[in-house]
């Protein structure tokens, strides 16, 4: 009962009309700047962190925590209507939610992304609301051991990300890994790769290669093709937008999965939305019954990633706020906020200042209700998009693609790169590489290797710590069933044991 | 005057009003003689951080910007360009004229960079100039609350006796917290490793979960847990005990002599920017410095304001420089 109470002052905190209009704000600017491709939560929150300053703690912390799980809402808008995702955990949105645009059902996607958001965050925030603490302690227990093997679970699922040869989508695979490596290694701080650059000393922009993969080289293909969406803007009404019943049905099972991985992945600390939303869509391509509607337009392909995205940026306030421990950047950014407003987030905040963590938390429930209420109508808006004619748009969004990689680290050569990455976006899939592959090897290498190392340097050398861990044991006991799962044999015995027949081997022809 | 400036600020909490309020005015009085001689600035002043938002750096430099565009009636605008060494943001600045309208934050992580990489593309004693500095903060000494561990003493001891078993955890590599890690170790003879984690809280997670059993690091970014008594603190390594953890020794009060670490934030221009240009910025920043709610708002983040003369800055930053170049020569780190 006692959640109940604290809850209920939450609530009536997070009422008030001051911070009411913040999270507005907050919501409403965060969905603009998700939408803008390459411009994201973090800059944003930079940028209007010392507007804080002359705000009392609640409503700037309301307003920033806005801007951050808005922006998530936004990002998947531009994914469907063209192919540019807003943001790099929105990627694999473009897998099937451009497909969908390219049907004629961007509305129902948009309706279907919002619908996912609202369900992937509201079901963190009820995990936060009855278990905060103890599920910040079972995330901080996890080892670098165990954190490698959850990425060796990842990285099986990459080959199920490409559309076509199973071959090639290992081939991009290796290239992200590749490319993963480049700049300072986190053991020694020798630099790899980066031929004396110092702008890829930190690596490569995440953005810059995410945007050109993805943004530039669809803009090229645009053009060389000349072949581009074109809506009758009279045909696009409120019914139209609506799904049917039987894209609900399938609906509902995916985003409930994507809220629960999306969950797990995001409250730990050091793996991102990304992950999560790549992570969900190879779950649902797993279990699918009939995996080659992948990549066509499946429900489940956006549904499934979009609820994990929102979840994951949801999730990642636990550790933030019962321990202290921000999971990335933009977390470590919100930490700073509340550092200069007298917030100390740790064990305690939820006894000295049960008002604020309360009230915090009620508010990012209300801001989700509110981005529901907004994104709605503005589907209407953003389908219309597609009436602009494409030699008229493409400018605006390489305008925009630029302005956003550069916001990032205020860094021209990450502009270069991404102009860069477009065209080698372009050349990949035109030989029939998908890049989604790259993007996720990109982001797990790093992690992989630090982990593995770091791993290993905690046992003097001993291998044994991966299988005497049990969080690592667990997941490298998933991964080898996943794997021998794609050996003919031993899906058939499991066909025969499991009546429900849920493990099937995508189709990649 | 860098310890004038922390007794200064010291002796205001613990009431010596008058004194502060004496040096004050005298500041005033200066920035007033300052303003009549230049009309810097003109047009908005950018401030570039060499790492990324969120960090110590980032946020101390937005709050005395907000300040400093209210002094000098322009806007000071932070603008971050992470990169190892600072290089980013080095060049970014010699990119920019000589007319003080481009600023730079150097930190003693930059004195260990001119020691640590075999060719800097910048030399910050030659091409840059400095004004002043605005913060200075020490670092903790961390344990897990369940370990063994009361005292440094009980630590070290225990270092010494078994060669190799001690975990320590910082940041990356050639930051401040590494080296002074490697530094604890030199000072001590004891044989431990240090692992490396990318960030603060990867470093507390750690701490907390057992994987290591000391962390060297700033006691802002532990803030949390140390409200939370979710660490314990051994000891602090500035010279002085840290006024918002009063019962912790520093390292030498804990039994280890030799050993000091403080790291500050400071800023930089180009050189050739005019000296009345300087000498008006410094006057600004000293102004921020002895404003009560800047002390405040710094002081709740564990970190003490303190400005220097652009001379006694280059003391500062050649001392440093010293200081680091010895701790890499002793501990036998690759440059790179």
């Amino acid at each position: 009962m006692d959640t109940f109470s604290n809850l209920a002052l939450g609530f009536q905190a997070a009422m008030s009309p001051e911070s009411l209009m913040f999270c507005l704000i907050g919501v409403t600017l965060g969905t603009f700047v998700g939408v803008l491709p390459g411009i994201g939560a973090l800059a944003t929150i930079s940028m209007c962190l010392p507007l804080t300053f002359y705000l009392e703690p609640m409503p700037a912390l309301v307003m920033l925590a806005g801007i951050f799980y808005g922006a998530q809402y936004g990002s998947s808008t531009a994914s469907i209507l063209l192919n540019l995702p807003g943001s790099a955990p929105a990627a694999i949105t473009c897998l099937d939610g451009y497909p969908m645009a390219k049907q004629g059902r961007a509305g129902v996607a948009l309706f279907i992304t919002t619908i996912a958001s609202f369900l992937g965050g509201s079901f963190s925030i009820l995990l936060m609301i009855g278990f905060a603490p103890a599920l910040a302690r079972f995330a901080i227990s996890f080892s670098s051991a165990d954190y490698f093997a959850i990425m060796v679970l990842a990285l099986t699922a990459a080959s199920t990300l490409s559309i076509g040869s199973v071959t090639k989508g290992m081939a991009m695979v290796a290239l992200g890994l590749l490319l993963g490596l480049v700049g300072t290694d986190i053991s020694s701080g020798a630099a790899r790769y980066t031929f004396g650059m110092i702008e890829v000393s930190d690596g490569v922009s995440l953005v810059a290669l995410a945007m050109g993969l993805f943004g530039v080289s669809e803009i090229l293909t645009n053009i060389m093709r000349g072949d581009v969406v074109v809506v009758d803007a009279k045909s696009i009404t409120m019914r139209s937008l609506m799904p049917t019943r039987k894209d609900m049905k399938r609906f509902w099972p995916a985003a409930g999965r994507g809220s629960i991985i999306g969950a797990i992945v995001g409250m730990l600390p050091g793996t991102g939305p990304t992950i999560a939303t790549f992570m969900s869509y190879s779950a649902e391509k797993r279990l699918a019954k009939d995996p080659s509607i992948f990549g066509k337009g499946a429900i489940e392909g956006i549904a499934s990633p979009e609820a994990a995205n929102n979840s994951s940026v949801q999730a990642a306030f636990i550790p933030t706020l019962t321990l202290g421990i921000p999971g990335d950047a933009i977390m470590a950014v919100m930490l700073g906020g509340m550092l200069i407003h007298g917030i100390t987030p740790g064990p305690q905040l939820i006894l000295e200042n049960p008002v604020l963590f309360w009230g915090v938390i009620a508010s990012f429930w209300i801001g989700n209700v509110f981005l529901l209420i907004l994104n709605i109508p503005l589907i209407g808006i953003w389908v219309r998009l597609l009436t602009i004619p494409y030699h008229m748009l493409y400018p605006a969004m390489l305008f925009f693609i630029c302005i956003g990689v550069y916001s990032v680290h205020n860094s021209t050569f990450d502009v270069l790169l991404t102009l860069i990455f477009g065209v080698l976006g372009f050349a990949l899939s035109r030989y029939g590489y998908s890049p989604a592959p790259l993007l996720l090897g990109f982001v797990l290498g790093p992690l992989l290797e630090e982990h593995f190392r770091r791993a290993l340097v905690l046992s003097r050398g001993d291998l044994s710590v991966f299988i005497e861990r049990p969080i690592s044991l667990i997941f490298l006991i998933l991964t080898s069933v996943v794997l021998l799962m794609s050996v003919g044999w031993f899906r058939t015995l499991v066909g025969r044991l499991s009546p429900k027949r849920l493990f099937r081997r995508p189709t990649n022809e | 005057m860098t310890n004038n400036n922390i007794t200064k600020n010291t002796l205001k909490r613990t009431g010596g009003l008058l004194l502060a309020a004496a040096m004050s005015i005298s500041m005033v009085f200066g920035a007033g003689q300052a303003l009549a001689d230049t009309d810097y600035p003109t047009k908005p002043v950018r401030i570039l951080v060499p790492f990324g938002p969120g960090g110590l750096a980032d946020i101390t430099m937005r709050l005395a910007g907000e300040k400093l565009s209210k002094i000098l009636g322009q806007q000071f605008i932070v603008e971050n360009h992470p990169g190892a060494g600072g290089v980013a943001a080095a060049n970014e600045l010699l990119k920019a004229d000589p007319d003080g309208h481009t600023l730079v934050v150097m930190s003693n992580g930059t004195t260990i960079a001119t020691s640590l990489f075999k060719k800097l593309s910048y030399d910050p004693q030659k091409q840059f100039a400095p004004i002043s500095t605005l913060a200075w903060f020490d670092l903790g000494l961390f344990v897990n609350p369940d370990s063994s561990y009361d005292t440094l003493q009980s630590l070290v001891a225990k270092g010494k006796a078994n060669p190799d078993s001690l975990n320590i955890a910082t940041v990356s590599p050639g930051s401040t917290q590494n080296l002074a890690a490697e530094f604890f170790l030199s000072v001590t003879g004891i044989k431990a490793n240090i692992i490396p984690y990318r960030t603060s809280p990867d470093t507390l997670a750690a701490l907390l979960r057992g994987d290591v059993d000391l962390v060297i690091e700033s006691p802002t970014a532990y803030s949390g847990a140390i409200k939370g008594k979710q660490v314990r603190v051994l000891a602090i390594t500035g010279a002085k005990r840290n006024p918002s953890l009063p019962d912790v020794p520093t390292v030498k009060e804990a039994g280890v002599d030799g050993y000091e670490v403080s790291g500050w934030n400071a800023l930089y221009t180009r050189v050739g920017v005019p000296d009345d240009v300087i000498a008006k910025l410094n006057a600004a920043i000293t102004e921020v410095a002895n404003m009560s709610d800047i002390q405040e708002k710094f002081f709740d983040l564990g970190i003490v304001v303190g400005a220097l003369t652009p001379s006694e800055m280059a003391d500062r930053f050649e001392a440093d420089r010293k200081k680091w170049s010895a701790v890499i020569e002793s501990a036998g780190i690759e440059k790179r």
